[in-house]
Formats: C-alpha cells, structure tokens, sequence
C-alpha cells in the first residue's frame, strides 16, 4: 500500500473545494511583543454568513484585514481560496478584486456622488485609459444604478455623500462592494453605530445579497444578539484568541466543542467572558 | 511671578538692549525724523490723478503676472506634492524632493526675483518666474501636508480591492484633498498680488516698478496714487477670496447643501 506522508500537525485535515478562508495557528503583533491575535484557527465554509464577535480591543478588525492582506500575520498560514493574502502576489491581487472589504467607518469618499463612490468598485475592471480619464464604460454605469437601485438609493445616485444619513452611507458602502462582483465581503461593524431598526435593514439588505450572489460574508460585531439572529457561524474572539465557535441552525444553536447550546447560555457566556 | 519668570524676563530684555545698540535702534532718530514723513504725506496728498490709467494699467499687469505665475506654479506643484506624501511613497522618493522643497522655500520671493532678473533679464518675465517658484515651494508642502492627514479609511477601503497606485491618487487621493487645494489657491494668489506688486524693486516688473521710480526720484504724489491702487487691490481680492471661501470651501466641508449651477 502507498504511504502517505503527513506533517505532525497538519495545516488543514480536510482539503475541499467547500472551504473558502482557512487559518492555522496564526498570530500578528503591532510590535514584537503584544500580540493582536494568539493562535487562532479558522476555517469558513463558502457561502457562509459568519460573525466574528468580541469587545473593542479583542482583535476581530485585525483577524478581517487578515483575510484581505490589509495585515499580515507574524506566524501562521492563511489561505484564501488556497491562495496565500499577499498584496505583492499577482495571484492574491487578482482574488482581492473580488473581496469586498467596509472598513468601521466605511471609507467612502466625502466630496463626491453616491454613483461615484460605487463605481469605484469597478476600478479591477477598466483599462488604464478609462480609469485614467475617469470614463466608466456605459454597461459598469447602468451596473452601478442597478446595485444602487438594490440597496434602496434609487434616485440618489447623484447626491453627495457628505448629505447623506449613517444608513444610507452604509447602504453606498454595500454598493461599492457588491460593485466588485465580490465573492467575499468583509463588513467590520457595519451596524454598530446604527439604531435597532436600520441596523436590522442593512442586515437584511447584506443576507439577501448574499444569498442572490452566492457571496461569502463575514462580519464583525459587538452584538452578539445580531450575530446570532444572522450568522450561521458565531466565533467570539476574546482578548486575540478565538474563545467560541458555535453553528446557527435556525433556533438551534451548535458549539463544536461542548454541544447543544440555548441563546440564553450563549449569552451567559458572552458577557461572562467579556465584561470581565 | 516665579523667580524663574523673572530670570526668563530679564534675560529677553538684556537681549532686547543688545540687539538694539547692536542695530542701532534709537527712539531720538525716530521722533527727529517725523518732520520728514510730514513732508512726503504732505506731498502724497497732492496726488496727480492723470496717472490713475497708468496706475490701473499696472496693477492689471500685476494681476495677470500673480495668476500665471500660481497657475504654474500650482501645476508644478501638484504632482511634487504626491511624490512627497509618507503615505503614497517610500523614503527614497519622498526625501529628496521635500529637501528641493525646503531649499525653494529658503528664498523669498524677492530673492528669486533678483535671480531671475541677473537670468532672463529684468521685466515682468522675470517676476512670472519668481512668482511661480515661490508658488511651488509652497504649494507642494501645504498640499502633502494635506495628503497625508487624509483620513486612511477611503484609502485602505480602495486600495484592498487591489487598484494600482495611479488610480488610487485619481479617485480617492485627489478627490478627498480637493477642497483644501481650492482655498489654498485661492490664498496663494491672493498672496501672490501683493508679492507681486514689490517685485518690481528689483526689476521684475509689474506696479512696484513704478512706485520705486517714482519714489527714486522723490515724486511722491504719483507714487501715492500706485500705492492707493495696490491698497485697494489688495483689499477687494481680500474681501472677494474671503466670500468664495464661504461660499463652496465652508458649506461644503459642512456638510450643508451647496448650490451651483
């Protein structure tokens, strides 16, 4: 019989198309000696709605910037669609097209129009003279109002952002990223800043594009409450390590190491573990 | 008052005394000479208004020589400015051109006038360039300053969906430091008018040509009337810069609606 050699601790047990994001044993640091993350493990199936939950200060924004190559870990593996994030790697600057990233405060561009701001997703697209003379092409325009027209900006495509209410920024931002023809989108608290109803509409409105694109979303939050009512995946991230994964299968909830959980002990547990 | 704030006072007024017989300040000169300034007033007064055109005309030479002189030297300027931006370059392409930089700012602009005047010979041409290099010195630090405190979400947002460099300058770089660009030169010319209007004492042409001549040979009456008319540029370029401002700089970094044709 052949033998198959194996490394003592292999990266990832199974290899399947199924995975998306796979992390082994990664850690950052900001300097040499505070690490931001301590040995996390990941691993997201595609198509997944998953949420990563913690405190400010836990490190969830640097495990989402870990997955676009925005940081760079100090020790471990990630790979993205088996490709390792590296802004220097052709490969990697290709997938990145496709990976929608919203930052916490959206990053979208002050002085200029909603219409502006979502074409810039499209920017992978256009050749160097286009984007050069700012000419988008006819079929990327009529694209962008269409996006817009999804998120629920239709006739504002023109208005300025600085004109516009916290929710509808964070509608833009969704535009621009669905704009990328994403197969991932990073979201890192896209709602925290938002009342209870708007935060539950741009929720929809991010399930719903998830499910017309296929996409892979993964989300960060402080409300574990909104991660359960949405994600079919909670991680809870506490002090740079992952302290929890449970599964969401409608009222069921799954954690992969002590089984069969309630909401309430979920929530027990959280903010045991992070009002500390 | 600390005996400490009193070694500091002491020492800035035993300073004050030494640099004041070092240059030789002296009240007495100052009060003897009022007399003097009575007569070139008394003379001023008596201002020859057939030289108005000439004085206007000049002053309109100094406008045009103001504005070619930003307008290039802003053109110059700008892409100096992203190629000295921490945020858009690595050492070795920000540092040396912020040490050409600093050394364009090192000379006022009279000085380059002068310079300019010993080159292309003395005229408005020389100014033009005096204006320009002085425009460029700084321009090109004002705006990277600007660039480099832009907020670095729109840059982080853009740049990971994986745009090249170029695109990242042209629709997010430039878009977010417009609006200070807009009052910077708006600022740099109204500057430029009054830097403008002295080059002239060197020889570079525009309306301080004329009031040094004027001056030279102790025709105070005419030079008053070019002073009245660069007095009076000056503070209507003042006033309409400042309503510009208000009216598509302030509003707009507001937030509020701005209404534009």
């Amino acid at each position: 019989m052949k033998q198959i050699q194996m490394t003592k601790n292999p990266p990832f047990s199974l290899i399947s198309t199924k995975k998306i994001i796979q992390m082994s044993d990664v850690w950052t640091s900001y300097d040499s000696k505070n690490f931001a993350l301590e040995g996390i493990n990941l691993s997201i199936d595609r198509g997944t709605n998953y949420s990563i939950v913690g405190q400010s200060g836990s490190g969830k924004s640097t495990l989402l910037k870990l997955m676009n190559s925005m940081m760079i870990p100090s020790k471990g593996i990630i790979k993205i669609d088996y490709i390792t994030p590296n802004m220097n790697d052709k490969k990697f600057k290709k997938m990145m097209h496709t990976i929608g990233y919203i930052p916490q405060n959206l990053g979208l561009i002050k002085n200029t129009t909603i219409l502006e701001n979502v074409l810039i997703g499209s920017l992978p697209r256009l050749n160097k003279i286009q984007s050069l003379l700012k000419k988008f092409p006819e079929h990327e325009i009529k694209e962008a109002k269409r996006i817009i027209q999804l998120v629920g900006l239709m006739g504002k495509e023109y208005r300025k952002i600085y004109m516009l209410s916290g929710g509808e920024k964070r509608r833009v931002a969704i535009a621009r990223a669905l704009m990328q023809k994403p197969t991932i989108l990073l979201a890192d608290e896209i709602v925290s800043e938002l009342d209870h109803v708007t935060a539950r509409e741009i929720m929809d409105l991010i399930v719903d594009a998830q499910k017309r694109m296929n996409l892979t979303a993964i989300m960060v939050h402080h409300d574990m409450q909104l991660a359960l009512e949405y994600a079919n995946r909670v991680a809870v991230i506490k002090e740079g390590r992952k302290i929890l994964e449970i599964g969401v299968e409608g009222d069921n909830i799954v954690d992969f190491q002590t089984g069969d959980m309630t909401t309430e002990e979920i929530m027990e547990m959280y903010s045991d573990d992070t009002k500390k | 008052m600390t005996p400490k704030n009193n070694i500091v006072i002491g020492i800035i007024l035993a300073l004050l005394v030494v640099a004041s017989y070092n240059v030789e300040v002296s009240p007495v000169e100052f009060v003897e000479g009022l007399p003097n300034l009575m007569i070139v007033i008394e003379e001023m007064v008596a201002v020859e208004p057939k030289y108005i055109p000439t004085a206007l005309w000049a002053m309109f030479e100094t406008i045009q020589m103001a504005f070619i002189g930003t307008v290039i030297g802003i053109a110059i300027a700008l892409p100096l400015s992203l190629l000295s931006a921490r945020n858009l370059n690595s050492k070795f392409v920000y540092a040396p051109i912020r040490a050409l930089l600093a050394a364009i700012r090192t000379f006022p602009s009279i000085l380059w006038a002068l310079l300019f005047v010993i080159m292309v010979g003395s005229g408005t041409f020389a100014g033009v360039l005096a204006i320009t290099m002085y425009t460029i010195g700084f321009i090109a630090k004002l705006q990277y300053e600007v660039i480099e405190t832009i907020d670095s979400d729109p840059m982080d947002a853009v740049s990971s969906i994986g745009v090249s460099k170029v695109q990242l300058i042209s629709y997010v770089v430039i878009p977010e430091s417009a609006s200070h660009l807009l009052s910077q030169m708006l600022y740099m010319f109204d500057y430029n008018i009054r830097q403008t209007s002295i080059l002239g004492l060197v020889g570079a042409g525009g309306i301080g040509f004329y009031i040094i001549n004027y001056i030279k040979f102790f025709e105070y009456g005419k030079a008053a009337i070019f002073m009245l008319v660069v007095l009076i540029t000056v503070l209507v370029i003042d006033w309409a810069s400042v309503k510009i401002r208000d009216k598509y700089i302030i509003k707009s970094q507001h937030g509020m609606e701005v209404t534009t044709k």
